[in-house]
C-alpha cells in the first residue's frame, strides 16, 4: 500500500471540530455529525456515502473537502448505462489508427508497434483512472448520484474501492500512488447493494434546523438583512411541512432569498411570495399545492 | 493500564454491534472493525463525537440512521454498567427458539396449532409419493398442521425453479445498436489495422421491475405466510423486486427478504410490521405507498402485484382512486386473490368491486399450483 505523505491540509482536519471550522471558513455550514463522518473518512481512508434529499449540499461536501485539503477534486457523475469506457479509461482509437498508418513504412517490429500504440500517450483517462494516477497528493474523488448507475457498475466500483488499483489489459495493473478520499452521494432512487454500503461510512443528511439554515443563509448571502433572512427561512421550513412531491432543499432557500433580495423588497409579503413560487415549487402540481395551501396561511407562521 | 482500557472499549463496541444487530441494524463484522478503528482516532470522552462516529460507521441506510440515536442511548446510558447482559439476553432468547419454522409461522398464524386442529376434519395429513402432487393443490388455509413443514419446503423449491426458468428465457435478448469501437479496433489488429470485422454493442433488455403489495390483515392470516415465501422466491432471483406489507399502513420488507436465512427474516419481519393482523384499509395503504414510494418505484416497466382478499374496511372511493393512479404509472396491475380459489366466490365485496376495473389480471392465489401458474403474467 502506498504511503501518503503529510499533506498541507492536515492541520485543518486534525479533529472533527477543526474540520467544522475549516468548512465554515469556506462557507459550508456543517453540523457536528457530518463533520465527524468526514473526519473519520479522511482519517481512516474509508469512502463516505452521503444520502439525502436533493439540494442539501451533498455534492458541496466533496468540493469543500477538496478546498480544505488543498487538493484536486475529481468528479464522476453517474447515469444509467455508465460503463468502463466513460468512467475508467478509453483508448484514443483515431489516434491509434493514425499511428499505425504512420508506422507502416518504419523498420519497427510488431511488438514495438504494439507497445507504442498501447502506451500512455493513447490512453484517455476518465475520472476513476485519473484519481488513481494523481501524482502529488490524494485527490478527492466525488462519485455523484451513484444510485443512477446500474448494479454492474456498482460491483465494479466495489472492487476499485477495496484495492485502489485498475488493470488495463494492454498495460498491466496501475496502483494508486495516493489513495483518494472518496465521497459517494445518492438520492436514494434505488437501494444500493449491501456490499457497497458496508464498505462505506454512512451519513444521512437531513433538512437543517432553523438555526443552522439561518447560518447557511448568513454565510452564503452576507448582505442579507437579518430579519428578512429569518423570514425566508421560516417560510421555506413551513413549505417543507406541506408535503410537496419535491420539498425545497437548502439550495432552494438560497434561491428564494436571492430572488427576494433581487426584487428589492425589505420584507416577505404575499406579493413577493406569489412572485417567487417558482423558486420553491419545481412542478406544476407543487406550485398549485403551494398556492392552494394559502399564502395567507403561511404568512402568520413567518412573522 | 491503557491497554486494558482499550480492550474494554473494544469489547463494548463489539457488544454494541451485537445489540444493534438484534435490533435490526445490519452492523456486520467489518463495520464493527471500522468502528473500532474510528474510536481510536477520536476523543471518546466526548459522548456526542463518539455517538456520531459509531453512527456513521455502523449504519448503512436512512432507516438505520434514524433508529440509531435511540439504540445508542439505550445501550450506553441505561445499561452502562451491564452492556454484556443486554446482548446476553438476546442470545438466550434466540437460542430458546430453536424451532425456527414454528417461530416463523407464528408470525402469521396466531395459534397455528389450534387453528389447524379445528381444520383437521377437512385436511387429511398427506404422506407418500403422491404427497407433492396433492400438496400443490391443497388450499393454504386447509393444510393440516403436520404438513406445514413439507409444504413450505416444497413451495420454496418449486417457486425457486420457476424464477430460474424465467431468467434463462431473458438472457438471449440483446440488440445490436452501435458499433463497439473498442472491440472493433482490437479485432482489426489481426488485419493490420483495417477494421473489417465490426463488433457491435447494444443494451441488454432490462427485466421488468416487480412491486409486491401484500395484505397481512386478519382475514389473510392463512395465506400471508405462503405469500411472503412467494415474494421471497421472486425476490431471490429477480434483480429488482420490492415487497411491501400492508394492513392499515405500509411497511417495506425488501431488505429483510434479501437474505438467505428465511426463518430469521420472518422473525425480523414481525418486529418491523406494525398493526400486524388487524383491520384492512387497502385504499389508505395504497395512498400511503403512492406518496412514500410511488415516485421512486413505479414506472412503465413495473409489474404491480397486489396480494389481498379484498376485504376492505376503508372507503371504496379512495381505493378506486388510488388503483387508478397506480395503474396509470405501471405496466400492469395483477390482483391475486386467495378467495378466488373457493367455488362460487364472486368479487362483490365493496373494495374488490371498486378495484376490479383497474386490474389487468385477476387471478387466484390459494394454493401452490395457482402461484406457479402466475409465471406467464410476470
Amino acid at each position: 500500500m502506498p504511503a501518503s505523505a503529510a499533506q498541507p491540509g492536515d492541520e485543518a482536519v486534525k479533529d472533527p471540530d477543526a474540520l467544522l471550522r475549516s468548512f465554515e471558513r469556506l462557507g459550508y455550514i456543517a453540523d457536528r455529525s457530518l463533520a465527524t463522518a468526514v473526519y473519520l473518512s479522511t482519517r481512516l481512508h474509508k469512502p463516505l456515502l452521503i444520502e439525502g434529499h436533493a439540494g442539501l449540499g451533498k455534492t458541496e461536501v466533496a468540493k469543500t473537502l477538496a478546498a480544505v485539503l488543498g487538493t484536486q477534486l475529481i468528479r464522476l457523475q453517474c447515469y444509467e448505462g455508465l460503463d468502463v469506457s466513460s468512467s475508467v479509461y478509453e483508448w484514443n482509437y483515431q489516434k491509434q489508427l493514425l499511428a499505425i498508418r504512420i508506422q507502416e513504412g518504419t523498420q519497427q517490429t510488431v511488438e514495438e508497434k504494439e507497445r507504442h500504440i498501447f502506451s500512455r500517450e493513447f490512453l484517455l483517462e476518465r475520472p476513476l483512472l485519473k484519481s488513481i494516477l494523481a501524482q502529488d497528493a490524494s485527490p478527492v474523488l466525488l462519485i455523484d448520484e451513484i444510485d443512477r448507475a446500474d448494479e454492474a457498475f456498482e460491483a465494479f466500483l466495489l472492487e476499485l474501492l477495496s484495492d485502489f488499483q485498475i488493470s488495463v489489459p494492454e498495460m498491466g495493473t496501475i496502483h494508486a500512488r495516493h489513495i483518494p478520499y472518496v465521497i459517494l452521494t445518492s438520492n436514494r432512487t434505488r437501494e444500493l447493494s449491501d456490499a457497497l454500503k458496508r464498505r462505506c461510512l454512512y451519513h444521512w443528511i437531513d433538512y437543517p434546523s432553523f438555526e443552522r439554515e439561518m447560518n447557511i443563509v448568513r454565510a452564503r448571502m452576507p448582505g442579507i438583512e437579518e430579519e428578512l433572512g429569518s423570514q425566508v427561512v421560516r417560510y421555506v421550513q413551513a413549505v417543507r411541512r406541506l408535503d410537496l412531491a419535491k420539498p425545497p432543499g437548502v439550495a432552494e432557500t438560497l434561491d428564494c432569498a436571492q430572488a427576494v433580495v433581487s426584487l428589492g423588497s425589505q420584507r416577505l409579503n404575499a406579493e413577493v411570495i406569489e412572485a417567487t413560487v417558482g423558486c420553491l415549487a419545481k412542478s406544476m402540481e407543487d406550485g398549485a399545492k403551494l398556492k392552494e395551501a394559502g399564502i395567507d396561511l403561511l404568512l402568520p407562521q413567518i412573522s | 493500564m491503557r491497554q486494558e482500557q482499550s480492550e474494554h472499549l473494544a469489547a463494548s463496541i463489539v457488544e454494541f454491534s451485537r445489540f444493534l444487530r438484534s435490533n435490526g441494524v445490519s452492523a456486520d463484522t467489518s463495520q464493527s472493525m471500522t468502528a473500532l478503528e474510528a474510536a481510536k482516532t477520536i476523543d471518546i470522552d466526548n459522548t456526542q463525537t463518539f455517538s456520531f462516529a459509531l453512527q456513521s460507521t455502523l449504519c448503512s441506510s436512512k432507516e438505520e440512521w434514524e433508529l440509531f440515536p435511540e439504540l445508542f442511548d439505550r445501550f450506553w446510558r441505561e445499561s452502562q454498567s451491564r452492556p454484556r447482559s443486554a446482548s446476553g439476553e438476546h442470545m438466550g432468547s434466540s437460542r430458546s427458539n430453536t424451532q425456527e419454522r414454528d417461530d416463523g409461522s407464528a408470525v402469521f398464524l396466531d395459534q397455528p396449532g389450534e387453528q389447524a386442529l379445528a381444520q383437521d376434519g377437512n385436511g387429511k395429513a398427506v404422506y407418500g409419493a403422491s404427497a407433492q402432487q396433492r400438496l400443490k393443490k391443497v388450499d393454504f388455509s386447509e393444510v393440516p398442521c403436520n404438513d406445514l413443514a413439507l409444504l413450505e419446503e416444497l413451495s420454496l423449491r418449486l417457486l425457486r425453479r420457476m424464477s430460474v426458468r424465467r431468467s434463462r428465457r431473458l438472457t438471449m435478448n440483446t440488440l445490436a445498436e452501435r458499433v463497439d469501437l473498442r472491440r472493433s479496433i482490437r479485432r482489426s489488429i489481426t488485419q493490420g489495422g483495417e477494421p473489417i470485422d465490426l463488433a457491435y454493442k447494444g443494451r441488454k433488455l432490462r427485466k421488468n421491475k416487480l412491486v409486491i403489495f401484500l395484505d397481512i390483515s386478519g382475514s389473510m392470516n392463512f395465506y400471508s405466510m405462503f405469500l411472503v415465501r412467494f415474494a421471497y422466491a421472486l425476490q431471490a432471483r429477480f434483480e429488482r423486486v420490492h415487497t411491501f406489507l400492508f394492513s392499515t399502513s405500509v411497511v417495506e420488507i425488501s431488505d429483510l427478504l434479501r437474505t438467505r436465512n428465511l426463518p430469521d427474516a420472518l422473525r425480523r419481519l414481525s418486529q418491523r410490521a406494525a398493526g400486524w393482523s388487524s383491520g384492512t384499509k387497502i385504499g389508505e395503504s395504497l395512498l400511503e405507498f403512492n406518496q412514500l414510494y410511488g415516485r421512486k418505484l413505479l414506472s412503465r416497466d413495473t409489474v404491480f402485484i397486489i396480494l389481498s382478499d379484498g376485504w376492505d374496511t376503508g372507503e371504496p372511493e379512495v381505493l378506486a382512486a388510488q388503483m387508478r393512479a397506480t395503474r396509470r404509472r405501471v405496466q400492469r396491475v395483477l390482483w391475486l386473490n386467495p378467495l378466488l380459489g373457493l367455488k362460487g366466490y364472486q368479487p362483490i365485496t365493496r373494495g374488490m368491486a371498486a378495484a376490479l376495473p383497474h386490474v389487468d389480471v385477476f387471478a387466484p392465489a390459494h394454493n401452490l399450483e395457482s402461484l406457479l401458474a402466475l409465471e406467464r403474467y410476470l
